[in-house]
């Protein structure tokens, strides 16, 4: 191997051959696809929502909940940025403290969110009575998804900062997990527009 | 150095309370706007809510994930996609 080919693998290592982050570029990546996921999920619930209007199952849903709901999630962004904040300032006991502090916003939005899906069954709409039923299930219950897998990575990162990681020069962790939270907080955003207030 | 790099981190939290103060902010007038009766058209109201559902998700994008200071690639790689999005989107609503 060539002395250049070893300085360029020690470089990739280094996680700088690209001028980049490479963990923060794979990341930007996945939200990338994932903006093409939601977006057909999206697409797919506007196209019923234009083509067969459900305004009875629409009048049933609870604009005020799910505002609540969505202010709880944006409050969880807030909270990982804080940590965010806490981390680069070599403070592990605040970062601890505002991831646990996320999980737990991410928990109760989910809780919310489950008391929705519940009233709504017991409504009569379920994930086959209809077509809003499916596409509204579809896509609430996949955001759902990504929040609790959210709340697990918050959970993860809690644990490896619980175990002494991260400090000022090393929090590229937390900042990783943060750009996830953050876009399912904006897949949240637009979602609440199009069904809810539209 | 070190005293400029705690002042460039406290203009960062600042800026953090101040978006999230606006992003509560809208959320309240959105749940206002849709909860009265005022007398505006629903093409209005539409219109409104997606400038400020766009607001939100542009402020989160750029102050909580660091678009706004970050390389310029990784606001590529974001914003290609949701410009496909808003097209598709586009089309479904003028078909």
């Amino acid at each position: 191997m060539s002395v250049q080919n070893t300085a360029q693998d020690e470089h990739f290592r280094a996680g700088k051959a690209l001028g980049l982050d490479h963990l923060k570029l794979g990341m930007w990546l996945f939200v990338g696809s994932e903006v093409m996921f939601f977006g057909g999920l999206i697409a797919a619930f506007l196209h019923y929502k234009v083509n067969t209007p459900s305004p009875v199952e629409t009048a049933l849903l609870d604009v005020t909940l799910v505002g609540i709901n969505t202010f709880i999630l944006l409050t969880s962004s807030f909270t990982v940025v804080l940590g965010l904040a806490r981390a680069q300032n070599d403070d592990r006991a605040g970062l601890m403290r505002f991831l646990g502090l996320t999980a737990l916003l991410g928990t109760v939005f989910l809780a919310g969110q489950v008391y929705e899906f519940v009233a709504l069954y017991q409504e009569g709409v379920t994930l086959s009575s209809s077509v809003f039923g499916s596409s509204f299930f579809t896509l609430t219950g996949f955001h759902g998804l990504h929040v609790l897998i959210g709340v697990g990575w918050a959970l993860a990162t809690l644990a490896k900062a619980v175990r002494g990681g991260y400090s000022r020069d090393d929090h590229i962790g937390v900042e990783i997990f943060g750009l996830y939270w953050h876009f399912v907080d904006i897949v949240w955003i637009v979602l609440f527009t199009i069904i809810y207030l539209i | 150095m070190e005293g400029s790099s705690s002042v460039t981190k406290k203009k960062s939290v600042r800026a953090y309370v101040l978006v999230f103060f606006a992003l509560a902010l809208i959320t309240l007038i959105e749940l206002l706007l849709s909860s009265m009766s005022l007398n505006l058209t629903r093409s209005l109201l539409n219109t409104l809510f997606v400038v400020f559902s766009l607001g939100k998700a542009v402020l989160v994008a750029a102050f909580y994930m660091h678009l706004r200071s970050d390389n310029r690639f990784y606001t590529y790689i974001f914003i290609i996609p949701v410009a496909l999005l808003l097209v598709f989107a586009l089309l479904v609503i003028i078909r």
